[in-house]
Order: structure tokens, then C-alpha cells, then sequence
């Protein structure tokens, strides 16, 4: 094992991510959005996150990657399409922009009646289509909407695309944080960085006494962020604004900017911007061709 | 969670990684794949000598895959364990 010519690849890695394979090069940030946990609010954090990033004037991609049950169209189904066009003969396909969001879910590619029932290796195939045929163009951010649980599509995930940073969404009481706890260990085993913990369903304010109440218990997150040691970025209340958008169709932050979800919202992305521009660990991805 | 910073061909049959704190180490290809973690490899496989990459690719941020001249390439090698490797 002598010594001889060395080729350098990547000795210093830029702190820019191009993820791989061209589809996604012309994004800058990708932030998964998961827990491990349903029905915690995963795809109400996704899209408003997608749309509050939109409301700062920032080009966004939003990724339903929830093959089984997926919910961002019904959430966005009052902005009108535009710009769709699935152009013959070749497989690329232009995402339709919802308000400025450009968004991609299986839905889009199914009816109504018949849902989706793919083994393992079909969902994983499906989400590599995603990541790889889909012409998202030049975006500051592609956000990605998790499905629950940890398994081939969130594997897929981590392993086709060049995911920047996940935020962990979770509600209050401990079953939950439980689930976002195995999520965690995901990312970490994938090397994919947790930017923070977003709390949904933290608290209601009733109407009549003003006070707040926390039928859910509270702490969850506040536990969750120690233990990772990442910041809490937002605790969402119980809105029933929230339900009310989400149920018609246009997001909370764009529709009630100044209620106390849109403002969450805000501070949490303010956050999390201030993160990836520190982003100093996150590497390129490699090719080395083997010399003979 | 040490970031690789550089992987490299050392000579004809190594490898080079480099960690973040300073480690650098040498892998020979040969005995990469005789270790190749995937499934149906896991056990251990017989192989020649003469057994060469082709080419060496990342997989997300998290691991590296080598794809070898007699065909296998699924073999997902984790910075991790390839750190404690020996």
C-alpha cells in the first residue's frame, strides 16, 4: 500500500447545498417537516411554514411526501392553479403553484375514491420520482411534508435528497413526544440536523374567561427541546381558525395574518432561517470515480 | 457526530477519509467489500483480490456507497461505522 498520487475530492466542503440530481439543484434549503407521530398537525406546520416563508417574498416548494394519506391539497384547494403543465413526451413534470407555493402531492395523481395501497418499495419508488422528476426550478426552499412514522419513505428521504434540517412537530402530552423522540433518532442517524421543535395544540383561550387552557397538558415540547438541545420554536394554540382554514382550503397565515398562529408561525421561521444561514456542518454530497 | 470533511482514493486499492477533528483513515477497498454491510452480504462473502471500485457516492449526509467493479453496489457504509472499523 504504497503511497502514490492522491486525488483531493471535496477536501473542503462549501457550506452551499446542492442536493443531488438535478431536479432538486436549483433549491437552496430543503427542511423536512416530521414527527413521528400523526395527526399532531404535520401538515398544518408544513403549509403554513411553506406560506409564511411565501409571505416574505421567498420562492417556495412545498412536498407532500405523505404517500398514504396525503392532506396538503385539501388544505390549499381554495388558491387557485396555475402553471401546470405536464409537458408530453418526456416525464418531467411542472408543479402547479398554489399562491406562490409550488406543491406536489400524490393526490394530485389519484382520485378521490381509490386510495393508496403500495408496498414499502413502491411508496420508496414514488417518493424518488418526486425527488427526481419533478422540475421545482429555482426555489429558496423546499418544504417537506413528512409522513408519520420511520420507516422506507422516511429513510428514502434522507437518502435522496440533501435534506438541510428537520423540524419536529409535536403536541403536549408525552405519547406523542415519545414518537417524535424515534423521528429524532432518525435524523440523527441520517446526519440530518434538527433545527427545533414546533408545539401544536399547546393551549386554548376560551372565549368567555379569556384564560388559557391546556386540555392536551403542556410541556411536551418545552421537555423535547432540552433533551435535543434545540430551540422550541413556536407553541401553536388550539385556533379554531386553524381547523376552519385548514378544512377550506387557504392557510391560516395567509388568510389571518395577525392571529396568534400566523405570529407563531412567523417566529418560527425567523428562527428558522437564522439556523440554515449558520448552517456550517452541511456538506456537499461526493462522487469519486475510482483511478486504475 | 464528527462531519467527514474529505474522501479521497489513496493509492491503487485505498481509500481515505477524513473527519472533521482530525482523523484520517485508510480503508482497503478489498476488504470493504469482504465487510460489505448490505443484507445479503452481511456474514461476510468471498471475494478475489483483484475486486476495485468504480466509483464511490454519497448517500445523504450520512454514509458513503461504493459501487465495485464485480457488480455489487449495495453496500451502504455509515461514516460511523466506518470510523470504528478496523
Amino acid at each position: 500500500m504504497s503511497p502514490t498520487k492522491r486525488t483531493v475530492i471535496n477536501e473542503k466542503p462549501s457550506t452551499g447545498n446542492k442536493p443531488s440530481g438535478e431536479a432538486l439543484a436549483g433549491i437552496n434549503h430543503i427542511v423536512a417537516i416530521a414527527s413521528g407521530k400523526g395527526g399532531v398537525g404535520k401538515s398544518t406546520t408544513a403549509v403554513n411554514i411553506a406560506y409564511t416563508l411565501a409571505n416574505k417574498g421567498l420562492a417556495v416548494g412545498l412536498l407532500d411526501a405523505d404517500i398514504f394519506g396525503p392532506s396538503i391539497p385539501r388544505m390549499t384547494a381554495r388558491i387557485e392553479p396555475v402553471d401546470y403543465q405536464q409537458q408530453q413526451g418526456t416525464t418531467a413534470v411542472v408543479p402547479p403553484s398554489f399562491g406562490g407555493v409550488k406543491i406536489i402531492s400524490i393526490a394530485m395523481f389519484q382520485s378521490k375514491e381509490r386510495p393508496n395501497i403500495l408496498r414499502g418499495p413502491m411508496a420508496g419508488a414514488v417518493i424518488k420520482q418526486f425527488l427526481s422528476q419533478i422540475q421545482w426550478g429555482k426555489l429558496d426552499y423546499l418544504i417537506i411534508d413528512y409522513p408519520p412514522g420511520t420507516s422506507d419513505i422516511q429513510l428514502t428521504l434522507s437518502q435522496v435528497a440533501k435534506i438541510d434540517g428537520a423540524v419536529l412537530v409535536t403536541t403536549p402530552q408525552d405519547v406523542a413526544v415519545n414518537d417524535v423522540e424515534k423521528a429524532m433518532a432518525l435524523f440523527k442517524t441520517t446526519r440530518v440536523a434538527i433545527l427545533g421543535i414546533i408545539e401544536t395544540m399547546s393551549y386554548f383561550i376560551c372565549e368567555s374567561c379569556q384564560h388559557r387552557h391546556y386540555p392536551l397538558l403542556s410541556g411536551g415540547g418545552e421537555k423535547l427541546a432540552k433533551q435535543a438541545k434545540v430551540p422550541l420554536l413556536a407553541q401553536i394554540p388550539q385556533e379554531t381558525t386553524v381547523a376552519l382554514t385548514s378544512d377550506r382550503g387557504i392557510p391560516i397565515v395567509l388568510q389571518y395574518q395577525d392571529s396568534r398562529t400566523s405570529v407563531e408561525y412567523r417566529k418560527a421561521v425567523d428562527q428558522i432561517e437564522i439556523k440554515l444561514a449558520e448552517g456550517k456542518s452541511l456538506d456537499d454530497g461526493f462522487h469519486l470515480v475510482w483511478r486504475r | 457526530m464528527t462531519t467527514v470533511t474529505a474522501i479521497s482514493q489513496h493509492d491503487e486499492r485505498t481509500l481515505r477519509v477524513a473527519w472533521q477533528d482530525g482523523l484520517e483513515k485508510l480503508f482497503d477497498v478489498v476488504s470493504l467489500r469482504k465487510k460489505c454491510p448490505c443484507a445479503s452480504c452481511a456474514g461476510g462473502v468471498e471475494v478475489s483480490d483483484t475486486v476495485r471500485p468504480v466509483e464511490v457516492k454519497s448517500v445523504g449526509r450520512y454514509a458513503l456507497i461504493i459501487v465495485f467493479d464485480d457488480g455489487h453496489r449495495t453496500g451502504i457504509y455509515s461514516f460511523d461505522n466506518l470510523r470504528q472499523l478496523q
